[in-house]
């Protein structure tokens, strides 16, 4: 279990400090799909930093930490101080641009040999990476190329290759498809649930994208303004979330078959710079009282596994009846098994192009 | 196979870019007004007092224009003109030396300046450009901000100030270096060599100074943004060290546009020279070029710009030749 206690991350700027993550505590089971969402800004990135351990100028980690429930070579525990040696050994870092995160005038089996983790078993390293990438669906000669010789869906490919070859406890993938068209996207996203199943890893996935998080995540940790507002399993994010932002968030989804305008959430968060007094989402909030605008909710465990931040939680469910008035995405079927069996077996029919596959199940799926 | 094709169609482009500067060349002063020969003939005729008679002037016209090919039509003269050029890299005597050739003057003088100019280009991009790569990769330190103010200190000073300071402190008043060079005529001894080394470093100094400013600066800001990319951030987070992040990650990177400047600078070399050879009274080719102009040496003339346009074709084409092995994505066919 990955524990983050009391995190709180703060940026040193031009214009003073701001707390871009402030008390957020959170436990992660291992093995889970974890999804982060939440508007820009709210602090889904500097979070999946403090994660990872990247916390150099101007990001510092003020207060709290982070214990990762494993120990190092060394047997001692691994926490946010020493994670770092961990890197590309226990913790793997998919990018956002898959495209410009490959050095552009080096093969690219150079660049999984160029650090520590792969040091004194270079040419080991290499023989296996080939047999690796051949099962991610791409051609072994795929790492003698330079990045610009390959399409943008097999780097994206190569960059979770490159992840997950090192069979990592965890992987944080912030934003891991955003860069790419639907067809990729969903290559990449299946690819990444197949190598979870396989190698039991706990994925921490940060993505705007409700519909995706809702097809790929175990469990969703809703972030507003710097802190966590829900954290609960997928389903009941989707299907009876316990914080009104999360409702707000979940129902402005579009649904195939309803063709009802969407209302989106009006206002916008408020300024990280001067944080409002009580609950931060007190002003957008249709269920606001003063009491709300007074005294800060706590991340509470409403129910078995579900916390909100709310003082409201009970009035939820009314104020779900109002917004959800079209057909509810929880109607929609969760076909994860599905989606990956047909993967698997197209992979199986044609490994060297698994993007014909992906095109075919996407035409199947939709 | 498609390198054999890659290195022929460079070539290829390489005689054309010469051919058509020569022709460039040859075609220009044609086109000015006045002839050079009856300038010639006036001037020594002023000098004769109106003494000559009318055979005689046409006797001169006539050894003139074939001495310095000028005669027959235009085409067969172009012709002429390339077949001693290129073939025979023949340009004639020179009008204050003569009768020694263009080609003899200008081969004497070639080692000079290529030797020199060479070297301190080559010493101020590579001392430039780690000084830059350094000062960039760390540019959030301090000791980063005093490497780069000696770019920022030396890149603004003009050439003929930092060279004739240079001169003033190390030949004048050190007096460490002579103020002005003799380099002894004869056999090419380790003595010689010696000597000529001796001589050679006070401009090759002030080159190199006056060169590495530049490098300093344009390498550190783009390392700066190199360090930036994605892809060395990644780097960094891979666990990749410092080390191997700034040489084989910025280095390899920034490196592309320095080698492009590098070696077009090393096209213009003789132009570079100029300066240095005139303060230094260094006997190289850009000394040669400004006693040719300033006598009106045509022919001198002629032979150092032909030799300058080579120069810079033929660094071009070596930038072609050697670009794709820094940047694969400029090989070809892919």
């Amino acid at each position: 279990m990955i524990k983050l206690e009391n995190i709180e991350a703060t940026y040193t700027t031009v214009r003073g400090r701001v707390k871009a993550v402030e008390g957020v505590s959170l436990e992660i089971p291992y093995s889970i799909i974890l999804g982060i969402a939440g508007e820009s800004g709210c602090g889904k990135t500097t979070l999946m930093k403090v994660i990872y351990g990247d916390t150099g100028f101007p990001l510092e980690l003020t207060k709290g930490s982070v214990d990762y429930g494993f120990e190092n070579d060394r047997g001692q525990p691994v926490t946010s101080r020493n994670i770092q040696r961990e890197w590309f050994r226990n913790i793997s870092y998919v990018p956002q641009s898959s495209m410009s995160s490959l050095n552009p005038v080096t093969r690219i089996r150079d660049q999984f040999t160029d650090f520590p983790a792969t040091y004194g078993r270079k040419r080991e390293v290499l023989e296996s990476v080939r047999e690796y990438v051949q099962e991610l669906g791409l051609p072994p000669e795929s790492i003698d190329a330079y990045p610009h010789q390959l399409s943008g869906g097999m780097q994206q490919r190569i960059m979770v290759a490159l992840a997950t070859f090192f069979h990592p406890q965890i992987i944080l993938a912030d934003e891991p498809t955003t860069a790419l068209d639907v067809v990729v996207q969903k290559d990449i996203l299946i690819l990444l649930m197949r190598l979870q199943r396989m190698m039991r890893n706990t994925i921490i996935f940060v993505s705007h994208d409700m519909g995706v998080h809702y097809q790929i995540t175990h469990k969703m940790m809703i972030m507003y303004a710097a802190k966590t507002v829900e954290y609960a399993n997928t389903d009941d994010i989707f299907k009876n979330p316990l914080h009104p932002y999360t409702l707000m968030l979940t129902s402005s989804l579009p649904t195939i078959g309803d063709e009802r305008a969407r209302t989106g959430l009006p206002g916008r968060p408020p300024s990280l710079w001067d944080p409002p007094q009580g609950c931060r989402f007190a002003m957008r909030c249709p269920l606001a009282t003063a009491h709300c605008h007074e005294v800060e909710p706590q991340l509470l465990e409403h129910l078995p596994g579900r916390f909100s931040a709310c003082h409201r939680v009970d009035a939820i469910p009314e104020l779900a009846a109002k917004v959800w008035r079209g057909p509810k995405l929880s109607e929609l079927a969760n076909d994860q098994d599905k989606l990956i069996a047909q993967v698997e077996s197209a992979l199986r029919a044609d490994e060297t192009e698994g993007a014909a596959a992906a095109a075919a199940l996407k035409e199947e799926v939709e | 196979m498609k390198l054999a094709q890659y290195v022929l169609q460079r070539f290829a482009t390489y005689l054309a870019v010469l051919f058509i500067g020569l022709t460039i060349t040859f075609f220009l002063p044609r086109f000015m007004p006045g002839d050079p020969i009856n300038n010639y003939i006036s001037q020594i005729q002023a000098r004769a007092g109106q003494t000559l008679s009318p055979e005689a002037v046409e006797q001169i016209r006539n050894s003139l224009a074939e001495l310095y090919g000028l005669k027959g039509n235009l085409f067969t003269q172009y012709v002429g003109f390339l077949n001693r050029v290129i073939l025979h890299f023949d340009f004639g005597p020179s009008f204050t030396n003569y009768p020694e050739k263009v080609s003899t003057i200008l081969l004497r003088a070639l080692p000079y300046t290529v030797g020199l100019l060479l070297t301190t280009t080559a010493l101020s991009w590579i001392i430039g450009n780690l000084i830059g790569l350094v000062a960039g990769y760390y540019n959030k330190r301090a000791g980063a901000t005093v490497l780069e103010l000696l770019g920022i200190v030396l890149y603004p000073i003009p050439y003929y100030i930092l060279a004739i300071s240079v001169l003033i402190v190390l030949a004048f008043w050190l007096q460490i270096f002579p103020i002005s060079p003799t380099f002894l005529p004869g056999e090419f001894t380790w003595e010689k060599f010696k000597q000529i080394l001796y001589n050679s470093i006070l401009p090759a100094l002030t080159l190199v100074l006056a060169g590495f400013g530049w490098n300093i600066l344009s390498m550190k800001s783009l390392a700066v943004s190199t360090k930036e990319e994605p892809f060395v951030q990644f780097a960094r987070l891979k666990g990749v060290p410092n080390w191997n992040r700034m040489t084989g990650y910025v280095f390899r990177n920034a490196l592309l546009p320095q080698v492009t400047a590098l070696i077009l600078s090393l096209g213009t070399i003789f132009n570079g020279a100029l300066l240095t050879e005139m303060i230094f009274s260094y006997p190289g080719v850009g000394l040669l070029m400004r006693t040719a102009a300033g006598a009106g040496d045509y022919n001198l003339l002629y032979g150092s710009i032909t030799l300058s346009i080579i120069a810079v074709a033929t660094a071009a084409f070596i930038l072609d030749l050697i670009y794709p092995l820094f940047d694969p994505r400029i090989r070809l066919g892919r």
